[in-house]
């Protein structure tokens, strides 16, 4: 029954991926396109060259850093929804170092990656303390914060770093740019790569990690076996946020560059959506951010080709999770058990 | 500061607080039938949508806002399904339908318009003193006259909340359901059908605290115009201890939040302007903060119901 258990958990994503793509297809035929040569756009734009597949990478990094997010908080029982806020804060102290302190190459960037993280997780930690002493609504805090960050963003490059008429920031210097290994993608697809495997083995292979999983499972039950379920509930905050700064200082200096209108903007949940999706295990996180990245860069391609929006891959990322949640819900419904075991029983007879 | 800094930002107090009264009367619905539903942002953001587009084709915004309501409750359907009759984890699913119905909006309008088009816009609704004829800039006559119908509905429906979840015996029903589903089912009470109601309710609602944004303040959509309002909603439900008179109150001080800022913005101040923006989200973090966790809210609200279980 294990087994089954672990197959439906990737069976229903990949089911739900095929559904998003009928509809999809579907609404791509009625604006008059065919979904074929849109298909086809799609895949040459996110996998076609080597060229396109290091641009899939590169939108993938920020993605993995507010999907990891989200998938450590949640991994704690508590809903961060703040990954969005805590990106910009760590791009912020990030720009802000790598375009006004005159510091460059490695040390600046160590010192960014570092303030970054930081600067991420002292963000979270505004919902954490709140969650954890005032038993506030962590999701309701941090989606809050989200939107003060969003516009001290907006102060910081139309007023306080702001470079030249266009509101925006200065770009950081060439020496302080982050390297790139394959096209374009940059040592900041590596550092998400590594931040993943981190999180894996702590979660998975260390006791504190343990502790964590136990809290976000029950609670109750964490606290009656005597686990600081609060100092955990902070932490989760503190890493989540930490993780996501970084995430943030690695988008600056290895893609973005300048502070513009626009930056990260949807990032926090989209992050969220990855999660779910992979069901807060952390390498599955990052399949799932690279697949989605992928609908990006694809759909860019595919919008040349056939002159439909990109934002069709937005409705069928949507879809994804709908559908996704709605199945994973699904199997675990006492009838649905009843069914398949019924199912197993008539196999075992024949 | 003067008299008509202070009458101004009265006027612009009622008027922010309308589509938070809306919103946050749909969560109540929901949330009085056990349903926490953290996406209303999404469902509003698509009534916004759905209320711009249906009056720039037909010029009629009480259209546009019918139909916001519609497109409400259809998307709402989708949370509805999942959350009671899959059981779905009820914050999980408001989630997704706030990504789902915000990329929905944003392609609609997409679509429509195609890219870089220029900014299309709409006619509002016309006020009370404006179809009758009244013109006169007397603070009281203002307050009460110049509105559009949807502020008299939102207050309307403030005071039959207030009376149908407390006076009648089918809002004590509704009410049982999201205190304790078992015992109102062992009353006859049909728990799934009121969770059903409740979600179109909602939707409803959700729908034209969006379609407000569209029809009776501004004259165009942009993405993201809703801009946290279903979640300062989702506060002023928490705030308002879960009562209608609470709810009101709480949705005139955030609305008093946003006039201020507003007005603040535009009193030439030499600091930027975006701090002043950043009142509305601060003062929704300080209240909650402030309140504390006493839990009020129906018990039953976010547990899923399944009709097997004892």
């Amino acid at each position: 029954m294990k087994h089954s258990g672990k197959l439906i958990s990737v069976l229903v994503p990949l089911v739900s991926v095929m559904m998003a793509f009928v509809i999809g297809c579907a609404i791509i035929a009625i604006l008059g396109a065919s979904p074929v040569t849109a298909l086809q756009a799609l895949w040459t734009g996110a996998f076609g060259t080597a060229r396109n597949i290091s641009t899939t990478l590169s939108r993938a990094t920020p993605l993995i850093f507010t999907s990891l997010c989200a998938c450590f908080a949640y991994r704690c029982g508590v809903f961060n929804l703040g990954g969005e806020g805590q990106f910009m804060m760590g791009s912020i102290i990030c720009c802000y170092i790598a375009t006004r302190t005159g510091l460059t190459g490695l040390p600046a960037i160590l010192l960014c990656l570092l303030a970054g993280a930081v600067f991420g997780g002292l963000w979270a930690m505004i919902p954490g303390i709140l969650k954890v002493f005032r038993g506030q609504n962590e999701m309701i805090i941090s989606i809050m914060l989200n939107y003060v960050a969003s516009l001290f963003m907006s102060v910081i490059y139309t007023n306080w770093l702001r470079d030249g008429t266009v509101p925006q920031t200065a770009a950081v210097p060439d020496e302080t740019r982050l390297t790139r290994i394959f096209g374009r993608a940059t040592t900041g697809f590596l550092i998400a790569l590594v931040v993943g495997a981190l999180i894996y083995y702590f979660l998975f292979n260390t006791s504190m990690g343990f502790q964590l999983r136990a809290v976000g499972l029950n609670m109750t039950t964490a606290e009656y076996n005597g686990f600081a379920v609060k100092k955990y509930i902070l932490l989760s905050f503190i890493v989540s946020g930490a993780i996501a700064g970084l995430g943030g200082s690695a988008e600056l200096l290895g893609t973005q560059y300048r502070l513009i209108s626009g930056f990260a903007s949807g990032y926090g949940f989209d992050g969220v959506a990855m999660a779910l999706i992979g069901q807060l295990h952390p390498l599955a996180t990052m399949a799932v951010a690279i697949f989605f990245a992928a609908l990006r860069v694809g759909s860019t391609a595919m919008q040349t080709a056939t002159g439909v929006p990109t934002s069709v891959s937005d409705i069928i990322q949507a879809l994804v999770i709908v559908f996704t949640v709605a199945g994973l819900a699904m199997v675990k419904l006492p009838s649905f058990k009843t069914a398949l075991a019924r199912l197993h029983m008539k196999k075992e007879a024949a | 500061m003067d008299m008509t800094f202070v009458t101004n930002l009265l006027l612009a107090s009622v008027h922010m607080a309308t589509p938070l009264i809306f919103l946050a009367l749909a969560e109540l619905y929901s949330q009085r039938a056990g349903l926490v539903h953290i996406g209303i942002e999404g469902l509003a953001a698509i009534g916004s949508l759905t209320g711009f587009l249906v009056s720039y084709i037909s010029g009629s915004p009480m259209t546009g806002m019918f139909l916001g309501a519609l497109m409400g409750i259809l998307v709402n359907m989708i949370y509805a399904y999942a959350t009671i009759t899959l059981c779905a984890e009820q914050t999980v699913y408001g989630m997704i339908i706030n990504i789902f119905a915000l990329a929905l909006a944003s392609f609609i309008y997409r679509v429509y318009f195609g890219a870089g088009a220029s900014l299309a816009q709409v006619n509002l609704m016309s006020t009370l003193s404006s179809a009758l004829g009244i013109t006169s800039d007397n603070f009281f006559v203002e307050l009460l006259l110049d509105q559009t119908l949807m502020v008299y509905l939102a207050y309307g429906l403030v005071l039959f909340t207030a009376v149908y979840f407390n006076k009648t015996k089918s809002g004590l029903n509704y009410k049982a359901v999201g205190e304790y589903p078992k015992a109102a089912a062992t009353l006859g009470i049909n728990v799934i059908g009121v969770k059903y109601v409740a979600s179109i309710i909602c939707g409803a609602l959700a729908g034209m605290g969006g379609a407000y944004l569209t029809t009776c303040y501004s004259t165009t959509y942009v993405d993201g115009n809703v801009a946290g309002r279903g979640f300062i909603a989702l506060a002023a439900v928490i705030f308002g201890r879960w009562s209608a008179g609470g709810v009101l109150l709480a949705c005139l001080f955030f609305g008093f939040c946003d006039a201020l800022q507003i007005r603040l913005q535009i009193s030439g101040s030499s600091m930027p302007y975006q701090f002043f923006q950043m009142i509305p989200y601060i003062a929704t973090v300080a209240v909650l903060t402030l309140i504390g966790a006493k839990k009020a809210g129906p018990k039953g609200a976010g547990k899923p119901y399944r009709k097997e279980e004892r």
